[in-house]
């Protein structure tokens, strides 16, 4: 690793540390950021309560920290499952929406929310249908001469059969109900409630942190595979691990924000640009990355307008593709 | 670690694999020869468990490779394949730590023990200098020399390279052989080669395998079997047999 590289990795570590702090002062109301950090503390030190605009706490810890964390979480998780669906496909374009877990998810969360009621987990649901669509994909481009071509049209079908089933949940909707399904499905990180938090929150740390534990496995999984089971490697038992794992994480973030596209995707690339292909580094630093990224997204999305939000997937797309096609372009290397 | 062939059957769709009966003795150098189609590869795949193979027809020493799990074969057995292509470049050191997955769990990350074992590897290629480098940028000779480090990192007793100077030029195919030669005889390794450079297999080997069409047809030092009709019979071409310097040299 050079010293650039060193250098690089620690911004990246700091990143969302500091898109989080800051973005606790952003919204319809300004806080300062000394206002910010008294908010923070003062349930440790209550003294520092004293002299705070009465609404300072009630929209720092009560509004903002909940949203803020879910941002955090969620960028984190879906950047690390990019990252390592695309070491395991051995194929740097994938990500979970091309491989059709997010459509999956979507449709299996949005079947929970409009035909169940809620009744059965919306959760467990987009899991379920997740798991179903990444392994359709997986099993119908198995065993293909050109893998990569396969993989991509496979994924790109089966996304377009759940959308189609997702497009059926919405003819049924109610008109009230229509327009929640498709407020949530362009992605946004607005209040889904401690309930569905509760459940979704736990899920994305737990898949996150169990993917970021195997990140060496990553690299030897990006081997063929030949050379894997040569090298010692269990293929079945632990590629099945990182989809489950990444799945999980996709399938958890989405029932809750809905579809954020490409952060799975741009961020392992952005990360790889700065530190190397080494999955050691790129795994737990798309983490953070992500973290930031979907944060700062989050506040144009809460910022910009001050009577509506705007949904946070369409920022993640807008600001995403072109400063990845400006990065594609600037670099003269090839930095995988 | 000596390996025992015993009425291995392989089966593709046109093609059948079947040896009755072959020893690869322990701190030797083997190459396997044949022409093209002739089974050596997938002889080798098989070892290695790449494809599937049945109980009781593979030993190493007393044990059944059927039964090892991947693990405990990656830790006797290394492969090194004719190339590796990737979409990620990784630096020649990360790449040759690969060797250690067997050692590592799932997990974790490979220890500093781990990383000095890739570089002693690296070393003993003579490619240490190129441990930050990324593994394209090397010419083809140097990556194969990496791919056996990364085998090396392995710490097995055997270790299988199928056609490993293919495409090389002499220098880079004589400094190939020699490596592999000092893996048998100074680290005591079980060395199996598939070979088509026939006076290579002459100059470097304990044991030359003949195989045609998924059986094997002769083995043993080069000294005792190699005779002109068996060659022929092997290959289907005329072939004479040369003697300069007290060794065979085989002209087409």
């Amino acid at each position: 690793m050079t010293k650039k590289q060193r250098a690089l990795g620690l911004l990246i570590v700091l990143f969302p540390f500091v898109a989080f702090f800051v973005s606790l002062s952003i919204g319809v109301v300004h806080i300062p950021l000394d206002g910010v950090l008294k908010s923070l503390l003062s349930p440790i030190f209550p003294s520092l309560k004293q002299g705070l605009p009465e609404n300072y706490l009630g929209i720092v810890l009560g509004v903002r920290l909940p949203r803020l964390l879910l941002a955090l979480l969620a960028g984190a998780g879906l950047s690390v499952s990019g990252a390592s669906l695309q070491a395991l496909s051995k194929n740097p374009l994938v990500n979970e929406y091309i491989l059709g877990i997010s459509s999956g998810a979507a449709f299996g969360a949005s079947l929970s929310i409009v035909i169940f009621r809620q009744s059965f987990p919306p959760q467990i649901s987009a899991f379920v249908f997740a798991v179903a669509a990444v392994m359709i994909v997986l099993l119908i481009s198995r065993n293909s001469d050109s893998p990569i071509v396969s993989l991509l049209l496979t994924g790109i079908i089966v996304s377009a059969f759940f959308s189609a089933l997702l497009s059926l949940v919405e003819f049924f909707a109610s008109p009230y109900a229509l327009q929640g399904l498709f407020y949530w499905l362009m992605g946004n990180l607005g209040w889904p409630g401690w309930g569905a938090l509760s459940i979704s929150l736990p899920l994305t740390a737990v898949g996150t942190a169990g993917l970021i534990l195997m990140r060496w496995r990553m690299n030897v999984l990006s081997m063929s595979d030949e050379e894997a089971r040569s090298l010692g490697v269990n293929i079945r038992r632990e590629k099945l691990m990182v989809i489950f794992l990444a799945t999980l994480v996709t399938a958890a973030v989405t029932s809750v924000a809905g579809i954020i596209g490409w952060v799975g995707l741009i961020v392992p690339h952005l990360v790889r640009m700065m530190v190397g292909v080494d999955n050691r580094r790129v795994v737990p630093l798309s983490a953070a990355m992500g973290a930031g990224y979907l944060i700062l997204a989050d506040d144009l999305a809460r910022g910009l307008a001050s009577s509506f939000e705007i949904p946070v997937g369409i920022f993640t797309s807008l600001i995403g593709i072109p400063f990845f096609i400006l990065l594609l372009r600037k670099s003269k290397r090839i930095w995988l | 670690m000596s390996i025992w062939v015993k009425d291995l059957r392989f089966d593709y769709r046109n093609f059948s694999l079947h040896i009755q009966n072959l020893r690869f003795e322990a701190a030797k150098l083997t190459s396997i020869v044949g022409p093209n189609g002739a089974g050596k590869t997938t002889l080798l795949k098989c070892l290695c468990a790449i494809l599937p193979i049945a109980r009781d027809s593979l030993f190493l020493d007393r044990r059944d490779i059927a039964l090892l799990s991947a693990e405990e074969r990656a830790r006797l057995i290394a492969y090194v394949p004719q190339e590796h292509s990737s979409a990620f470049n990784y630096a020649v050191q990360d790449f040759v730590l690969m060797g250690r997955a067997a050692y590592v769990s799932l997990f974790s990350t490979p220890s500093a023990a781990d990383v000095e074992i890739a570089l002693e590897a690296l070393e003993y290629v003579g490619l240490r200098r190129y441990a930050a480098r990324p593994y394209f940028e090397l010419s083809s000779g140097e990556r194969r020399l990496v791919l056996i480090a990364r085998a090396l990192a392995q710490k097995s007793d055997i270790l299988i390279l199928d056609e490993p100077t293919s495409f090389l030029d002499p220098k880079h195919e004589t400094e190939l052989m020699d490596l592999a030669r000092r893996l048998a005889v100074e680290k005591k390794k079980t060395v199996l080669v598939t070979l088509h450079n026939l006076d290579m297999a002459v100059k470097y080997s304990d044991v030359i395998v003949f195989m045609k069409k998924g059986g094997v047809v002769a083995g043993g030092s080069p000294d005792d079997i190699l005779t002109e009709p068996l060659l022929e019979s092997v290959y289907e071409i005329k072939m004479n047999i040369l003697r300069h310097d007290g060794r065979k040299f085989i002209v087409k």
